[in-house]
């Protein structure tokens, strides 16, 4: 579905993105993780076409997206970081609009948006304007817009910031509902999110990939522990911690994580 | 195609859905009529060229406050990341913009009309003269435009995309009266960039082909430039 190949992203002397490779197959439900400025954002704008790569390629479904954006784009629903809302138009008005600038036929686009507005829990909203609406619902109508065309492609970026417990969940069953129909990119630094929903790991350390593996193997591979050969629980908060430390580890945490390190490179290797 | 009619839809249906568009239409309508009362009641005449005069001027004020928001807001708030990773080309979404902000403009040129009926009622008017006088308004106003819509892409804050247009908006209107700084080639050059020099053919009823290339030209030079400016993110 997605294959990028050595994707570098520089802004001015800035190294965003450097040399990110990876593939995800059909049907896939990634995360992407990292800290706030590792490049997560920037990465996802590159899939989407709205920025250009410095070198490399990305391509979807066999399209590279730098060439033939606009076939790469009929197949991806992005929701930005900031769901990218007018204001002062009607919910429904809006996604009337999406549906039109995404090129769904005429005679398809009512069925469709009535389909977004059930999935997204909208229906009652549909004369508010958005403005008026809570951060969740703002969310949710921007949720609709990016599956307004039935993707095959779904990008999320942080879909679940700000938003309150109970909104989480409710966006996080919405994600859950939808990923049976499609290949779903999330990115995230709320790692609980990522444990409920995504198969598979993609961290991201300064511009850098640093961790590619399925969410399963991953907890399984840092839940044991060779110095005491013991069993020891880890959730993927303390590994993105342990991978992300910049203080210098004490003994016991050090011979940990040189431990992980060393099986991450036997694993990949 | 149809994409470009979808996004001029909802920009006119944007400017219809805030109060910006009723004060726009009825503080500049009310000021047309107010000159054209005055100038009919002074000049006895059955003439619209100093109305057209007027109307010029006022565009001149106006029309960077509607084109201000055409890209800085959609920047600003984010949601140019929306058009730009939908389906649609770049080119469609300045055409559908423009096209849009016109239609806006067309409709406040329409409502005035009516002095073309009042004028016809009152007396004799050279009919000729008056549509031309109009076609050259709303070319001049499509133009502006243009250039609004161009500085508007070239930042995501709306005040600073609407003082740019008045910059080169004043530049091209005002610069016929630096002429007698200038001698040989330059004066031509100044006169042809000047926008009061080709209005004002229209206006007494001439319309000839370079003054059609000068407006023609100019509003596509700034759609072109318009769409290089989104093209390269200029506002990243």
């Amino acid at each position: 579905m997605i294959i990028t190949k050595n994707i570098s992203k520089h802004f001015g002397s800035f190294q965003a993105l450097s040399d990110v490779s990876f593939e995800i197959n059909k049907g896939e439900i990634v995360g992407f993780l990292g800290t706030n400025g590792a490049g997560k954002t920037t990465l996802m704008r590159i899939l989407t076409s709205f920025l250009p790569a410095t070198s490399g390629t990305v391509l979807i479904d066999g399209d590279d997206v730098a060439k033939h954006s606009l076939i790469t784009r009929q197949k991806i629903g992005y929701l930005p970081e900031t769901p990218p809302l007018y204001l002062n138009m009607t919910v429904k008005d809006y996604l009337k609009f999406a549906a039109e600038i995404k090129g769904i036929p005429a005679k398809n686009r009512r069925r469709q948006f009535d389909s977004v507005m059930a999935e997204c829990q909208l229906e009652h909203m549909a004369n508010k304007t958005i403005a008026t609406l809570s951060k969740g619902y703002k969310q949710r109508v921007g949720i609709a817009q990016a599956i307004i065309h039935e993707p095959k492609l779904l990008i999320l970026d942080e879909p679940t910031s700000g938003l309150d417990p109970i909104q989480n969940l409710q966006i996080r069953n919405l994600i859950k509902d939808l990923k049976d129909q499609r290949t779903v990119i999330i990115s995230t630094h709320i790692l609980s999110e990522i444990e409920h929903v995504a198969q598979r790991v993609l961290m991201i350390k300064s511009g850098e990939i640093i961790i590619d593996e399925s969410l399963e193997s991953l907890m399984k591979l840092h839940s044991y522990d060779d110095s005491s050969d013991q069993r020891r629980d880890m959730s993927l908060e303390d590994i993105f911690i342990l991978l992300h430390s910049e203080k210098k580890p004490n003994k016991e945490n050090e011979a940990h994580s040189d431990n992980i390190d060393s099986r991450l490179v036997k694993h990949h290797g | 195609m149809d994409k470009v009619y979808f996004i001029a839809k909802k920009e006119l249906m944007t400017y219809f859905k805030s109060p910006v568009a009723y004060i726009t239409l009825v503080l500049s309508i009310s000021v047309f009529n107010i000159f054209f009362f005055i100038i009919i009641d002074q000049n006895r005449e059955a003439s619209l060229r100093d109305v057209f005069h007027v109307m010029e001027f006022m565009f001149l004020f106006l029309v960077p406050i509607m084109t201000m928001r055409l890209f800085s807001e959609e920047k600003a708030s984010g949601t140019m990341e929306f058009l730009m990773t939908a389906p649609v080309s770049n080119m469609a979404i300045v055409l559908g913009k423009y096209l849009g902000v016109l239609a806006f403009f067309s409709i406040l040129i329409s409502l005035t009309l009516i002095y073309f009926g009042i004028l016809e009622f009152f007396g004799s008017p050279d009919r000729l003269t008056l549509v031309s006088g109009y076609l050259g308004v709303w070319l001049e106003g499509a133009f502006f435009i243009a250039v609004g819509m161009m500085t508007s892409s070239w930042t995501r804050n709306q005040i600073v995309a609407a003082m740019m247009s008045y910059v080169i908006l004043f530049l091209l209107y005002f610069l016929i009266n630096f002429t007698k700084y200038f001698n040989g080639e330059a004066v031509t050059i100044i006169q042809y960039m000047s926008t009061l020099t080709h209005l004002e053919h229209f206006i007494v009823g001439v319309i000839t082909l370079s003054d059609l290339v000068y407006y023609l030209s100019g509003i596509f030079i700034c759609i072109v430039f318009t769409r290089l400016s989104i093209e390269n993110r200029m506002f990243q």
